[in-house]
């Protein structure tokens, strides 16, 4: 009888390099040798991700943000959400967003917002978007400068996953939201 | 690998000044507020020590700034006064002070130790100061002693 071997290829590129003259990485999989995590690297977006339930998610919760948003009140704020998908399909998963104050006890949510969304089998990990838009209220504060998504639940269940970014926004409210303050000069007169 | 550290210059050089001077503090930032509005800026020396810094409440300045509706961040400058309180007068005594900057009821705060030279008190000795190390040692001194000579006074 002859035997026959079930070859998987996990694709596995090898262990990230630490320290000086880091590498271009390629797109695939890497260990972090400092946690032997296993990642994924998409070039295309430069970011490390994990993968949780099939959604494929940037390292970390609270990012820098990539840019700034000034918004005064009655403006309105959209957030689009992204992620890479594979699995079977999934019905009412609920992406969540929210306006608040990312802080030492976490996030003060002072707005938030939801979408049921149904998604459809991928077999290969496949980018899904989802987007939900704000009206900036009165009461705005001008600390309200940090968002933050979720995707999480339906049928069959998803995984909760985070993702946010700190001082996103720049709030014209009724107190003014003050950057960059610094002492130019000081003298006798 | 190489070591690539590039120190940074103070913002602002020491200066000297004598009591009773007035300094005027400009400070530059970025703003959007949503309505025409008004806030204070504050200015004033602060000191150093054990507990902290602590500012020298007498010598703080305070001027009003109009701030006009601007919906993207917009460069604004503004400047304060104080005035260095002679000590005679519950003011502010010879020795080296940190500037505070503020607006009040918002985040922004600049501050910078050790840049402004306090003289002209006569007869000030600062006595604390040069007091401070030797009443440190009489404290540690009382609290090590007890434990030293543990059970020896003890006369039944």
């Amino acid at each position: 009888m002859e035997t026959k071997t079930l070859a998987l290829d996990l694709g596995i590129s090898g262990v990230l390099q630490e320290g000086e003259g880091q590498p271009e990485y390629t797109a695939g999989w890497y260990i972090d040798p400092q946690t032997g995590q296993r990642i994924f690297y998409d070039p295309n977006t430069q970011k490390f991700y994990t993968m949780e339930g099939g959604i494929y998610i940037p390292l970390g919760y609270m990012n820098p943000s990539p840019k700034q948003v000034t918004l005064a009140i009655g403006d309105k704020l959209r957030i689009t959400m992204s992620f890479k998908y594979s699995g079977p399909a999934i019905s009412s998963a609920v992406c969540y967003y929210s306006i608040g104050v990312y802080g030492t006890f976490g996030f003060d949510e002072k707005m938030v917002g939801q979408n049921s969304k149904s998604i459809p089998q991928y077999v290969t990990p496949t980018l899904v978007t989802d987007s939900y838009t704000f009206t900036i209220p009165s009461s705005v504060g001008t600390n309200w400068d940090d968002i933050y998504c979720k995707v999480y639940g339906g049928s069959p269940g998803v995984p909760q996953n985070l993702f946010g970014y700190e001082n996103a926004l720049l709030i014209a409210g009724t107190q003014p939201a003050i950057t960059e303050f610094q002492i130019s000069d000081f003298a006798k007169v | 690998m190489v070591l690539d550290i590039v120190l940074a210059p103070l913002a602002l050089e020491p200066q000297n000044f004598n009591v009773g001077d007035k300094v005027r503090v400009t400070v530059s930032f970025k703003y959007v507020v949503g309505i025409n509005t008004t806030v204070k800026l504050f200015a004033g020396p602060y000191y150093t020590n054990i507990f902290g810094k602590h500012l020298v409440s007498s010598c703080v300045g305070e001027a009003e700034l109009a701030l006009p509706v601007a919906s993207t961040p917009t460069p604004q400058t503004a400047s304060v006064d104080f005035i260095l309180i002679p000590q005679a007068n519950g003011g502010i005594d010879n020795g080296t002070y940190g500037l505070r900057v503020w607006i009040e009821d918002t985040n922004a705060v600049a501050e910078q130790d050790n840049v402004i030279i306090v003289s002209g008190n006569a007869g000030s000795t600062d006595i604390f100061s040069s007091m401070m190390p030797m009443m440190m040692m009489l404290m540690m001194l009382g609290m090590v002693m007890p434990m030293v000579t543990g059970g020896e006074g003890e006369v039944e």
